[in-house]
């Protein structure tokens, strides 16, 4: 029964499945530490959950590869992003900050919104006069927003801090004020005439990005627009932190974005750790609580056997998952209590078995010797019979894996997941949820599942291949 | 005599499981302060009946308040809310064994209503029906394939349907209903995305059973897929193991014909084997479900569940807890009756 670690590392090797399960399993480990290293720890709540830091994402967007795929290309998403003013120009009272934006615009769809964000802004003696223009492809220029940076409270004494506990985004589109501004630029250049509301309810991202007919049709002005965001100054000690124009795009990064403009790789890489741990440290007490209890039950005997083994009886009698959903619903969902409940849920197979093999050693003459030497019982349990059923048992952790991370991603997904952490499970659950699979947002749909199916296939695999090793009777039929 | 004392046992012990997981629910639901809050509700409801019918007779607002005040306090006692939970715990036990919880909050009866039991008992109905049909048709594929397998060890059949058992150890049962979903009903727009007739219903009545049939075809399927594969693995490895026995060889060697040695000497001795891991995967049937039914918006209890939760309605959940055990065990017995009359030697 006992086999010695080098030949069973062998024996496991020699199978394919052993070698694509590691190689799977390598992956899962990198990536994990990868997140785990460069990831914030409340990033549940911080990030992810917070839906202020994903206003400027596009929302259900697609991944930006599907372009590759279609003859009408989607506006992509843009961020731009400055700390420093591009250019700065000296005026009497003070200096002008620029900051300049190209944009290559080559979609086939004019943009879906469009605007600009103001960090950490101070000022000494007047209030900044903040101004953006564009400049199209078509060289004709729009002064689209102008923005004087709240004045002094009463009281207030210099430096006048702003929008540094909560950045200042103001959306051109829905901006009633930036629509009257459009109208009487189409007006002056195209003789075209709309009204602001008319306007702004084709949005005013369109007008900007498109060239009109006299039907009032918009057709998309591909080329390079230049956004110039000018900021007075009267002061030399004026600091603006950081400046970001976002043009919102149809098409976002590598897995695209859910219906809050999530961007889902990043949700989905986070759950690697989280699946991993739920699945390796449940399995671990599941199956050192399972088989301790195995062993006892087993090498004791007697009263506490039959109770150890009636409880076990019991356990493996109730249907798991509604008890389950009824403890989650109760003492409600936190990840802690979830392993808690796994675990309490879990033991008893492992335990039934194992006393069945603790039986038969039992009677083994090496017990029998290490007794008449005077071995107190913990001793035996620990030092001969545990060695023994060891690797059967290291076999079983590796096969409970999968089953604990499909039980999480099922609770996460009826709503029971640990709102804090986010999991695959949950990430489907509000695909799900918010009526995604309706409306055909595969990428959203798939990919969760398939990481889901991908970590436990990686335990599958690794169990087949422990097989051979723990069960030698199967190395015979081969 | 034999026959009845097995049954006899195991009926025993399946109702003290029953009982046992009530009390457990309900020494949860009492340290939790769960069950205080439930009766409370139930006092509630019944001091504002009073409060309305007796507003009519009594004008004297001071003298309506003490009136309802002494009803309440005699309320209060007759629901037990003056002892501590662990007192009341045998008549809770008995409230949800009889499913006396109440009224939802939220959830209604397709009718209305809002009695909790009227609520659960009418989608009973609507889950026995998916999980039978899913579980009969994947009996029937995995015998067949299964026995099928069996002769012809290690072919591609056999490779394919060991690897595929063993993926689908691995896959989500409500995620193949997504998938199936975002493919037949999203992409092909074969098949409706959920619940169980079209709006409005057809009103003949053979209509309607076709309409429920079109309806479901993805969720059957679904739970299928999830279970058929462990049917074929298991029905083709214990088919196996019987097949190698020398009894079979004996009566190969008898000259039998083959059709008569497979189906008198291998199947029927590898029934009852068979039919102990149809039992054992009884409770991964109703897990598998709950997800099913919650994905295609499938008006039985385990929709019930998806929707509690969302409503945070904690009677319901109670209840439905409750009656999947209930479900649970009465769906092992019978299949336990099946055992013993496939398996002569449990009956002495």
């Amino acid at each position: 029964m006992s086999v010695k670690a080098e030949d069973a590392f062998q024996e496991f090797w020699r199978l394919n499945v052993s070698k694509v399960g590691v190689l799977f399993l390598a992956i899962l480990v990198i990536l994990s530490i990868y997140v785990v290293t460069s990831y914030p720890l409340d990033f549940g709540v911080r990030y992810w959950n917070n839906p202020s830091y994903w206003a400027d994402y596009p929302k259900s967007a697609p991944p930006s590869w599907v372009n590759y795929f279609s003859d009408r290309k989607l506006p992509e998403h843009y961020v731009f992003s400055l700390d420093k003013p591009s250019n700065i120009l000296p005026t009497e009272s003070g200096k002008v900050l620029l900051y300049t934006f190209k944009l290559d615009f080559q979609a086939d769809k004019p943009p879906t919104f469009l605007s600009f964000t103001l960090e950490n802004v101070t000022y000494y003696s007047q209030p900044l006069i903040v101004k953006l223009d564009v400049k199209r492809p078509d060289e004709k220029s729009i002064e689209l927003y102008r923005f004087v940076v709240p004045a002094p409270y009463l009281n207030e004494s210099p430096p006048y801090r702003r929008f540094y506990d909560q950045p200042k985004r103001i959306s051109l589109t829905g901006d009633m004020t930036v629509a009257s501004t459009l109208a009487r630029f189409l007006l002056r250049e195209y003789n075209v005439s709309m009204k602001p509301s008319e306007i702004n309810s084709i949005g005013q991202h369109t007008v900007i990005f498109s060239v009109p007919n006299q039907n009032k049709q918009f057709n998309v002005l591909k080329g390079e627009y230049w956004f110039t965001l000018s900021i007075e100054t009267y002061d030399n000690r004026d600091y603006v932190g950081r400046v970001k124009l976002v043009v919102g795009g149809d098409v976002y990064g590598f897995m695209g974005t859910d219906s809050l403009g999530r961007d889902l790789s990043i949700g989905l890489l986070f759950g690697f750790p989280i699946a991993l741990f739920i699945g390796i440290v449940t399995s671990t007490i599941t199956t050192l609580f399972g088989a301790g209890l195995g062993i006892v039950s087993g090498y004791i005997g007697g009263r506490l056997d039959e109770v150890i083994q009636r409880t076990a009886d019991f356990v493996n009698n109730i249907p798991l998952l509604p008890l389950l959903i009824f403890l989650a619903f109760i003492l409600g969902q936190n990840i802690w209590v979830l392993v808690f409940l796994l675990v309490a849920f879990g033991w008893p197979t492992l335990t039934i078995v194992v006393r069945s093999m603790v039986l038969q050693l039992k009677s083994g003459q090496f017990i029998e010797a290490a007794i008449a030497l005077g071995a107190p019982r913990w001793w035996i349990m620990f030092k001969h019979i545990f060695p023994q059923v060891a690797p059967f048992i290291f076999a079983q952790l590796i096969f409970f894996t999968p089953t604990f991370i499909l039980l999480e991603a099922a609770l996460s997904f009826l709503g029971l997941g640990d709102p804090t952490i986010p999991t695959w499970g949950q990430i489907l659950e509000y695909g799900f949820r918010s009526g995604g699979i309706y409306v055909g947002l595969w990428w959203w749909i798939i990919p969760p599942g398939l990481l889901i199916i991908w970590t436990a296939v990686t335990f599958v695999l690794i169990a087949l291949g422990m097989e051979p090793v723990v069960n030698p009777r199967l190395r015979r039929m081969k | 005599m034999g026959l009845a004392r097995t049954l006899t046992m195991r009926a025993i012990t399946l109702i003290a499981v029953l009982i046992l997981v009530v009390f457990f629910m309900v020494i949860i639901l009492g340290a939790t302060g769960t069950s205080d809050k439930i009766l409370q509700a139930m006092v509630n409801e019944e001091v504002m009946m009073l409060r309305q019918s007796l507003a009519k007779t009594i004008k004297d607002p001071q003298e309506l308040e003490r009136v309802i005040n002494i009803r309440r306090q005699e309320l209060m006692e007759f629901y037990g809310l003056t002892k501590p939970w662990y007192i009341r715990l045998p008549d809770m036990a008995w409230r949800v064994l009889t499913l006396d919880l109440g009224k939802a909050r939220t959830l209604k009866t397709f009718a209305g209503g809002n009695k909790v039991s009227d609520i659960v008992m009418e989608r009973l109905a609507n889950t026995i029906i998916l999980v039978t049909s899913s579980t009969v048709i994947s009996a029937v594929i995995g015998l067949i394939l299964g026995v099928r397998i069996a002769t012809r060890v290690g072919g591609i059949l056999d490779r394919i349907s060991s690897y595929f058992s063993a993926i689908s150890y691995a896959i989500p049962t409500w995620w193949i209903g997504i998938i199936l979903i975002l493919v037949f009903a999203f992409f092909f727009r074969l098949f409706p995305f959920g619940g169980l007739y079209s709006t409005p219903p057809p009103t003949d009545p053979f209509m309607r059973f076709l309409d429920m049939l079109w309806h479901a075809v993805l969720p059957v399927t679904t739970l299928t897929i999830a279970s058929v594969g462990v049917w074929i693995y298991t029905t083709r490895t214990i088919v196996l193991n019987t097949a190698q026995e020398d009894f079979v060889n004996a009566a190969r060697a008898r000259g039998l014909p083959e059709e008569l040695v497979r189906n008198r000497y291998i199947i029927r001795v590898a029934a009852p084997p068979i039919l102990t891991n149809v039992i054992l995967g009884l409770a991964t049937s109703i897990s598998g479900a709950i997800l099913t039914e919650t994905v295609f918006n499938w008006p039985g209890l385990g929709r019930l569940f998806y929707d509690s939760i969302l409503v945070m309605d904690e009677v319901v959940v109670i209840a439905l807890t409750y009656i999947f055990t209930l479900v649970y065990v009465v769906a092992r017995f019978l299949l336990e009756v099946l055992y013993v009359i496939l398996d002569p030697r449990v009956r002495y």
